[in-house]
């Protein structure tokens, strides 16, 4: 929860949040100082208002009405330091030369961006690489790892940061990739060098190409080995067990729906919590990963314990059932439901917070697709250093 | 290109030249002229433009009418005067002179 306050930009009534209001007076303030000498003054600051006011509009819907503080900072961020031409004498441009080699009084944000130069593909791994001022052959190395260890599911996530981590264009967007201050010149220079190298775009889509082939292959490939491997093993074990081990598989038929049904359950559960309200079980996620990230990690880590508990059941119906194992797999798939069922219906008659949930379905639905479509909208914005250090 | 440190004063000083080539061909506003220059080397904020407006029609070298747009608030619509315009021929003129000289200086 966070105070709001009303403000009025050029005639336009925001409600603003309160760290964002105090960013948003210190950035005007600093404006109405640039400008002090400016004959133009008051019509420039009516026209920063106005295009902060158009910015900030963005960021608003029906059922939000409030813009944030990450928002303020990145509109912020958007419309960059008031500068004017101070080419008078040159004492007075060496006087104001002076105050700008200081540390500006907010926090340089730092931001995820893509940064073409230097990327192999798209940039995801120089932005990451900048943001966490990391070795980008770390990212790259540690990102091959992941796709392969997750079968390839890594590089639909990588689609994903594709398609929505904004590029960095201007100057002011690739120093803040690397979290410096826009008046780090060189932070800029070394970001601009090869800038424009990867102008080539027919290498591009051919790289692209050959990419995508060999990602297809290997996801392929993983499925298949997961697939024929985990069953074999069941198998095998099944094959060489005696009467015991088979009764005691038969028994562990029910169990394991009943616990596929209930871990179902437990995940949708999460999922929603998490779009609603930002934590899981009463744990919060840590306020530097959004949303969508962390609703990825629920999905992952879901078909990390569901894929071993499927495989497993459906070799104890070939164990148990023999030939007749479909009967099994039939039976099992309906005790399955019928758990489900039987949890849906004890939670909603007896869970107060499920009731209320079902009965506003359509509201609740509406806020938890709004906060994971922000959450994409937010994953450029500033987080400050020290956040991000006390998450790690 | 290759944007070295040591060339962004002339950049700086083209930006005023380039506002008033975008400017030439049509009135447009002020989001238009920062997506115009989005890709290029001159990509620039609305906390420079603005403050370079002003001085630009300070100098006479533009003017804006106010014009009312589809959605939102009515928009500032800048267009050259004359003087602007005689600026921008000159300008390019100027700067033909200059790659002329510079190439030649070489030999």
């Amino acid at each position: 929860m966070n105070t709001v306050i009303i403000i009025n930009l050029n005639g336009n009534a925001f409600h603003l949040e309160e760290p964002g209001y105090q960013s948003l007076r210190a950035y005007l303030e600093r404006a109405q100082s640039q400008l002090q000498e400016n004959p133009d003054k008051t019509e420039i600051m009516a026209d920063l208002e106005q295009a902060i006011a158009d910015k900030c509009a963005h960021f608003l819907r029906p059922h939000k009405n409030v813009v944030s503080a990450s928002e303020i900072e990145q509109v912020l961020g958007q419309m960059g330091p008031v500068e004017t031409d101070g080419a008078q004498s040159p004492e007075s441009s060496a006087a104001k030369e002076q105050p700008r080699a200081q540390p500006l009084d907010w926090d340089a944000p730092r931001r995820l961006y893509q940064i073409r130069e230097g990327a192999m593909l798209s940039g995801v791994c120089t932005g990451i690489a900048a943001y966490f001022n990391i070795d980008v052959t770390m990212v790259r190395i540690l990102f091959v790892v992941l796709a392969l260890l997750t079968g390839g599911i890594w590089v639909l996530v990588y689609i994903a940061m594709m398609l929505v981590i904004p590029f960095a264009n201007t100057d002011e967007e690739r120093a803040a990739a690397a979290g410096a201050p826009f008046n780090a010149q060189e932070v800029i220079d070394r970001a601009k060098k090869h800038y424009g190298e990867f102008k080539n775009s027919k290498e591009w889509r051919r790289h692209w190409r050959q990419q995508r082939r060999e990602w297809r292959r290997r996801w392929h490939d993983g499925a298949y080995w997961w697939a024929h491997n985990v069953q074999q093993n069941v198998h095998q074990f099944s094959a060489h067990s005696g009467y015991g081990a088979q009764l005691v598989a038969g028994l562990l038929i029910p169990f394991l729906a009943i616990l596929s049904a209930v871990v179902f359950c437990l995940w949708i559960v999460a999922i929603v919590q998490l779009a609603t309200s930002g934590a899981i079980f009463g744990w919060a996620i840590p306020a530097s990963m959004p949303l969508w990230v962390s609703i990825l990690i629920l999905i992952f880590l879901y078909s990390a314990v569901s894929q071993p508990l499927r495989h497993a059941r459906r070799a104890f119906y070939f164990n148990t059932g023999g030939y007749n194992y479909s009967w099994f797999a039939a039976l099992d798939g309906l005790l399955a439901l019928g758990v489900l069922a039987l949890v849906c219906w004890f939670s909603y008659t007896h869970l107060p917070q499920v009731h209320d949930f079902f009965q506003h379905f359509n509201e609740n639905w509406q806020t938890m697709w709004n906060n994971i479509v922000d959450s994409f909208r937010r994953t450029g914005v500033a987080i400050g250093l020290n956040r991000i250090a006390e998450s790690v | 290109m290759t944007a070295n440190q040591r060339f962004n004063p002339i950049r700086k000083g083209l930006l005023e030249f380039l506002i008033l080539q975008i400017i030439s061909a049509d009135k447009v506003y002020v989001a238009e002229m920062m997506s115009r220059l989005q890709d290029t080397d001159f990509a620039t904020q609305e906390g420079t433009l603005y403050p370079l407006l002003s001085k630009m029609r300070r100098e006479e070298l533009v003017d804006y009418e106010w014009q009312e747009s589809d959605s939102g608030p009515p928009r500032k619509y800048y267009k050259l005067t004359a003087k602007g315009k005689s600026q921008l021929s000159e300008f390019k003129d100027y700067w033909d002179y200059l790659n002329t000289t510079i190439n030649q200086l070489g030999r």
